[in-house]
């Protein structure tokens, strides 16, 4: 939970990935009816530049998404979260994931023999 | 003379420093607010179960789209927890004595049966009731009589589809005990599965593995041997009815909702056993309803799991659902209910009329279950004297009774609704959770007609006044109803769009562009086709055309008005009210009733909307304490807090973690224990508690001991949302000793057992990982302190208006000096050229009064001629400097700042206004009329025009909102003095809205010619010469031409804003592309300006009447007040902070801050002044030094959780 979605960073959002998530969304107010101005906006701008990020290591812009709500709209919510994780399952496990799977099944082959 | 002091002579007692506000909507929150934020104790007065009024029933909010219970609720919960606010809902004023400084008042309190110091809003009492409708009662017994089961005379037998297939889910064992069982071999003759055993004289036995255990044995036990028992029923210690919900709820889990009878019993044992009525029976074939007896009450169809039974089937008298007056009557709800689910208090009320266990002493289910034992049915209703020194009455309106115009079929057709059960169809916490359906058959429609004017404007139904909101209100529906389901098509059927509030229009457009068709028609008569449920309407079209229009639903746009019980409160409060029952006031103290002392608020006086509503509300709780400034502080608690215990970051982490229970509400999915286990094993937890109700007081109490037991530095909560009681278990920690940022909470209810019912084992790993979160983020947490400022207790005005003027006498009156600064020589702003009110008092007279009482009064400072040049600070501590005519500069210091810059009449130059006499505007008029000579005009004809210039892209965009009431105002002054003369009013959309209607009415009657015309399509022809003017316009009442010849021409040329540009930058303010001010929100902060401390009146907000300036004016001192009253202002403590040794300078916080707080200072370092800072952390997110920090949202905090998240 965050005051607001301008607080959140590409660097927070990375840091995500980095610790294992397969997907990241991000919700914020509705556009135009931001409780801070334009905090949403802000966030949308660094969420459009982390699609960048992800696509050049090759983790696909698919697995982060900016939606927009309002306090009132919780079955939309569901229904959001209900749809990005589709898209997610999807996609499969993020590349990091596949990369330490691969490394730990590895590891723990080794500590069998 | 005219009076300015709106409350009554001096008296030499000292008056109560408290306020009784009556009425719990917008209104009365808003004004208690502001009286319990400036040292005033509030007892506030609701007669509904729980506070929010109207605006808690609204999906969204125009012209924003706000969503209303997102808005509102905030301002509940501030409410419900202000020390200084006394709630006494469900509870209503009996009587009043005294006077103004000096009420007692009588409250009676009607009994809840639920204790609300007590209750912990759980919702449990509600989820387990069996009771759905009204019920029949059985006769009571007579005196000496015992209670006696009636037997059935008529019977009705209940089958499936197929034959019974008992289901033993979750069984329950019955026994038959030997000592009691008398022989009888009832139960043997009840039994369906063959399971008992008996003969003559023998004691029966139940045989285990043939019974299902359907408890048929059980109710056909006689009572006076209860022989029968139960056993492995889970929840039976608490009663039989919570073991009936509980199995229930088990079986509903697995069973699909519209089987056949699965003779599990539960509805035999609850009519029987929990109703004590009897009328149920299993039968081979299903069950045997004895209609006759059953008492309707729908206990039996809600227990049952398969959904078998329906209500219609088991008793012979009409099903009385109980409603739900909240949904405006589209569903039902229990007689235990919360009034609504943000209601504050979240306390339940029992119904008297529907609960079985006080009707028939049967039941007691809720109380049973309550795990705080807050239910009491013996509960009476009191009574309490509060002594107040000013009253305001905000009771609020209600909706007119469409049933009153017939040719609608409202209450014949039934899918005919009005507009406020409309918002309840768009609402995601309504009836149907936002779909918008046909009530008659739960069809999607397609083709929605709202009907304009249903109750309003209409002199057949005694409601001659404009209601004001509709229009605005019908478009939004629209346009939402569009937002949900972009294949309605909506149609409005309007006489006048009265789009006259700030940003309306530009409303108006976007919903026409989001293709809602408005039609300028009035609707005839709807009929319905019996058999589609559609719906025919008929109208006579702009061409005179009569028109027939299907559609599938209609929406009467009601209006406003004054319930009965509100007239007969207001008799008792001894104050007058008008024929409508709109409260009395005086143009110049528009918020002063007949009787000294009482004050009104919203729409009681007036039909309004929300923004108004809160500016009258704050207004009214000005006028109310200004006479009280003296008792000021007498009567609230401040409170005390012990020394802060100080925790270094490198002490060692001690953690307590509770995970709550909330009753069943997440213990019934989630493993609570196994949380609580779980917990115990993270890093830096050396406490762990699983509370049965964490919020409860004894439970805070507890935690208060445990943290200094267990010398706790930290505290995570794993219950419910942070938005509600986050700040209640912040305030515990306060109360034990330690810094208030050191709380954690995550929300395991709202977002995990609540939304995952179905999914328990992952709800359980789900509050875990949040549980972990809130743990790892605790442990990165540090204290935050929240600074202190002192306040100077003087008001800044800029702008000697009425508005000004009003506030300078209003703010001297509540004690504090005044720093009015004015540009011109003299003050009094658009007023000097302005003559007389609409009810026909003069402006100058009461100018000269208010001048005088403003220059005699030492705490106000007048600077004429003067302006504002330098402005800094911040709230509660500004310093300004003021340049005077000498040209000597003043510097002085003051807490807060009220911008009162106004608006004049805009003089564009349009139909040789400027260039010949015989053009003039509506102001110019005004005065003109008082000055000239009588002869000339006796016989004279004038044409207004309206909206020359107005509305209108090429001059003022916006609608001036003020030039149809001065036409009409003017207009009838003329014919007053002149009843020969003639006037044509041209006009686009009349915009007399609320009590100007009555007006605009009386303007009609008395022979002024009203002529539409159209800027697209009926353009009129104007020319103005020295020798006069010739106007050819169609008239569209009569469809022909008509030509015009008239000695004058008026102009209703609007009002712009004064210049106020450099003002504006200096305040670091905003205004919009027409150049008002900006408000902090368009609906609840009318007269907040975005920057703490700044606020603003009158006409600098936006077009407005001189009475509209006074009352915003009265408002924006209340407003002030709450800052002023104070000695010292805490802030926040999560705020951003610089650390310089890595700022560059690189100006990317300066631009990226909505605020516009940070700045460069001396050092050479961006600073942010921690009393303007909002906590947004967008300057945080932005910094590329990665500088700045805020408190609780440090990338450390963030990074925790995601790490934690992903462990």
């Amino acid at each position: 939970m965050l005051p607001c979605t301008g607080r959140i960073d590409e660097a927070l959002l990375l840091k995500a990935f980095e610790n294992g998530a397969d997907g990241v969304m991000v919700v914020g107010c509705l556009e135009g009816d931001c409780h801070y101005v334009n905090g949403n906006i802000r966030a949308r701008a660094r969420v459009e530049r982390v699609y960048g990020i992800l696509e050049t290591i090759n983790i696909g812009p698919d697995r982060i998404r900016m939606y927009n709500l309002s306090a009132g709209e919780g079955s939309k919510f569901a229904a959001y979260a209900n749809e990005f994780v589709e898209q997610i399952l999807e996609l499969g496990p993020s590349p990091i994931n596949v990369a330490r799977t691969s490394t730990d099944g590895i590891t723990s082959q080794e500590e069998a023999a | 003379m005219t009076t300015i002091m709106e409350n009554p002579e001096k008296s030499t007692v000292q008056p109560t420093g408290s306020v009784m506000v009556i009425g719990g909507g917008i209104s009365g929150m808003q004004s208690s607010l502001d009286l319990a934020n400036s040292g005033i104790k509030v007892y506030l007065v609701e007669s509904s179960p729980a506070i929010g009024g109207k605006m808690a029933q609204l999906d969204k909010t125009f012209p924003t789209n706000d969503c209303s219970m997102c808005i509102v609720s905030p301002k509940l919960v501030e409410v419900g927890r202000h020390k200084n606010i006394e709630l006494l809902t469900h509870s209503e004023v009996k009587s009043l004595a005294g006077e103004a400084g000096n009420f007692t008042a009588t409250v009676v309190s009607h009994a809840r049966y639920v204790d609300v110091d007590v209750c912990t809003g759980c919702g449990l009492c509600e989820l387990v009731c069996p009771v759905t409708h009204k019920s029949y009662f059985p006769k009571p017994p007579g005196e000496g009589e015992e209670k006696k089961k009636i037997r059935a005379r008529e019977k009705n037998s209940i089958s499936g589809s197929s034959t019974i297939v008992p289901s033993s889910l979750s069984k329950w064992t019955f026994t038959v005990s030997e000592d009691d069982c008398s022989a009888c071999g009832l139960c043997f003759r009840s039994c369906l599965q063959e399971a008992i055993t008996w003969q003559k004289k023998e004691k029966a036995v139940i045989d285990q593995d043939k019974c299902t255990g359907c408890g048929a044995c059980f109710t056909a036990c006689p009572e006076k041997f209860s022989a029968i028992t139960i056993s492995d029923a889970p929840e039976l210690e608490k009663s039989l009815g919570a073991a009936v919900n509980e199995r229930s709820l088990v079986m509903r889990k697995e069973l699909a909702e519209d089987g056949d009878c699965i003779r599990c019993g539960l509805c035999v044992i609850t009519c029987d056993k929990v109703m004590e009525i009897g009328a149920l029976k299993m039968v081979k074939e299903g069950i045997e309803a004895g209609v006759d007896i059953c008492q309707v009450c729908g206990g039996c169809v809600s227990v049952c799991p398969v959904g078998f039974l329906d209500i219609k089937s088991v008793g012979n008298r009409e099903p009385r659902l109980l409603l739900n007056s909240f949904n405006e009557e589209l569903d039902g709800r229990k007689p235990v209910n919360i009034h609504y689910p943000q209601a504050v208090p979240r306390v339940p009320t029992i119904d008297e009329e529907s609960c079985v266990r006080l009707n028939s002493g049967a039941c007691g289910t809720c109380q049973s279950v309550c795990g705080v034992g807050a239910i009491h049915y013996d509960h009476l209703e009191t009574e309490k004297e509060i002594t107040a020194g000013s009253v305001i009455f905000s009771p609020g309106i209600e909706v007119f009774n469409a049933q009153a115009r017939g040719e609608f079929g409202y209450g014949l057709y039934k899918n005919v609704i009005t507009s406020i059960e409309f918002e309840r169809f768009l609402s995601a916490s309504g009836p149907t959770s936002g779909t918008v359906i046909r009530p008659g058959d739960g069809s999607h429609p397609r083709k929605i007609a709202w009907i304009q004017c249903v109750g309003s404007r209409d002199h057949s139904c005694d409601r001659d006044y404009c209601s004001s909101v509709c229009c605005m209100y019908a478009a939004k529906e629209a346009f939402i109803a569009r937002e949900h389901d972009s294949s309605i098509e909506p149609t409005i059927f309007y006489i006048d769009m009265r789009s006259f509030g700030k940003n309306f229009d530009d409303y108006i457009s976007r919903v026409k562009e989001s293709n809602v068709r408005f039609v300028r028609a009035m609707v005839s008569r709807v009929f319905e086709d019996p058999v589609t449920g559609d719906l025919e309407l008929r109208y006579v079209d702009e061409s005179g055309e009569r028109q027939s229009e299907v559609f599938d639903m209609v929406v009467l746009s009601v209006g406003l008005q004054v319930s009965r019980s509100t007239k007969d409160l207001a008799a008792t409060l001894d104050i007058e009210l008008d024929r409508y029952g709109f409260a009395v006031t005086d143009h110049y103290t528009p918020l002063a009733t007949s009787r000294p002392g009482i004050f009104v608020g919203g729409a009681i006086n007036g039909p309004k909307d929300i923004p108004e509503t809160v500016v009258e509300a704050s207004a009214a709780a000005e006028a109310a304490s200004a006479g009280l400034a003296e008792a000021r502080d007498s009567l609230v608690t401040v409170e005390k807090l012990p020394q802060e215990r100080e925790i270094k970051a490198d002490d060692e982490l001690r953690i307590g973690v509770f995970i709550c229970h909330c009753g069943t509400n997440i213990a019934s999915v989630v493993d609570v224990p196994a949380v609580m286990e779980y917990a115990a094993t993270l890093p830096g937890v050396v406490y762990t508690d699983k509370p049965l109700y964490t919020c409860s007081q004894d439970s805070q109490e507890r935690m208060k001991e445990i943290i200094k037991e267990h010398r706790l530095n930290r505290v995570v909560a794993s219950a419910c949302s942070p938005t509600t009681h986050e700040p209640l278990f912040m305030s515990t920690l306060q109360d034990a000793g330690i810094n208030k940022y050191f709380f954690e909470m995550a929300n395991i209810r709202d977002q995990c057992s609540w939304v995952h019912g179905g999914e328990p084992e992952l709800a359980t790993e789900k509050a875990k990982r949040l549980t972990r979160m809130a743990v790892a983020n605790a442990a990165a947490g540090e204290a935050l302190q929240e600074m202190e400022f002192d306040v100077d207790g003087r008001l800044l005005i800029v702008g000697g208006g009425i508005a000004g003027m009003t506030a300078a006498v209003e703010a001297a009156r509540q004690g504090f000096g005044v720093w009015l600064v004015e540009r011109e020589a003299e003050l009094g702003g658009q007023l000097l050229k302005l003559k007389r009110t609409a009810d026909g008092q003069v402006f100058d007279e009461y100018l000269r009064d208010l001048k005088e009482t403003l220059l005699a009064d030492d705490r106000i400072k007048v600077f004429t001629s003067s302006e504002v040049i330098e402005q800094s600070g911040f709230v509660g501590s500004f310093e300004s400097e003021i340049m005077t005519p000498s040209g000597a500069i003043r510097t002085v210091q003051h807490g807060a700042i009220l911008v009162a810059t106004g608006a004049e009449e805009a003089r564009p130059g349009i139909y040789g206004l400027g260039e010949v006499d015989t053009v003039m505007t509506q102001t110019d008029f005004e005065s003109t009329l008082e000055e000239r000579d009588e002869e000339e005009w006796r016989h004279a004809r004038v044409v207004m025009l309206q909206c020359a210039g107005s509305r209108d892209e090429e001059h003022l965009p916006y609608c001036s909102r003020v030039c149809c009431n001065q036409a009409v105002k003017n207009g009838l002054r003329f014919k007053k003095m002149y009843p020969e003369a003639q006037i044509d009013v041209l006009y686009r959309d009349m915009r007399c809205y609320g009590l100007g209607e009555i007006e605009y009415r009386k303007a009609r009657m008395a022979g002024i010619n009203f002529i539409r015309y159209d800027p697209d399509t009926n353009i009129p022809e104007i020319n103005a010469g020295e020798n006069g003017v010739e106007v050819t316009v169609t008239d569209p009442s009569i469809r022909l031409p008509v030509n015009i010849r008239a000695n004058y021409l008026v102009l209703s040329t609007g009002m712009k804003p004064r210049d106020a540009e450099e003002l504006a930058s200096m305040l670091r303010v905003p205004r919009n592309e027409d150049g008002f001010f900006i408000e902090a929100h368009a609906k609840l902060r009318p007269v907040d300006l975005p920057s703490e401390g700044l606020f603003m009146a009158g006409t600098v907000h936006g077009p407005k009447s001189s009475g509209e300036a006074i009352a915003q004016a009265q408002a924006a001192v209340a407003r002030a007040t709450t800052i002023l009253s104070r000695t010292s202002l805490k802030m926040s403590g999560v705020v951003s902070t610089v650390d310089p040794t890595n700022c560059a300078v690189c100006l990317t916080c300066v631009r990226a801050c909505p605020y516009g707080i940070p700045f460069i200072n001396d050092q050479h370092s961006a600073e942010i002044n921690p009393a303007l800072c909002q906590g947004c952390g967008i300057c945080v997110a932005e910094c590329p030094a990665k500088t700045i920090s805020l408190g609780r949202f440090e990338d450390r905090n963030i990074a925790a959780k995601i790490e934690s998240y992903c462990e």
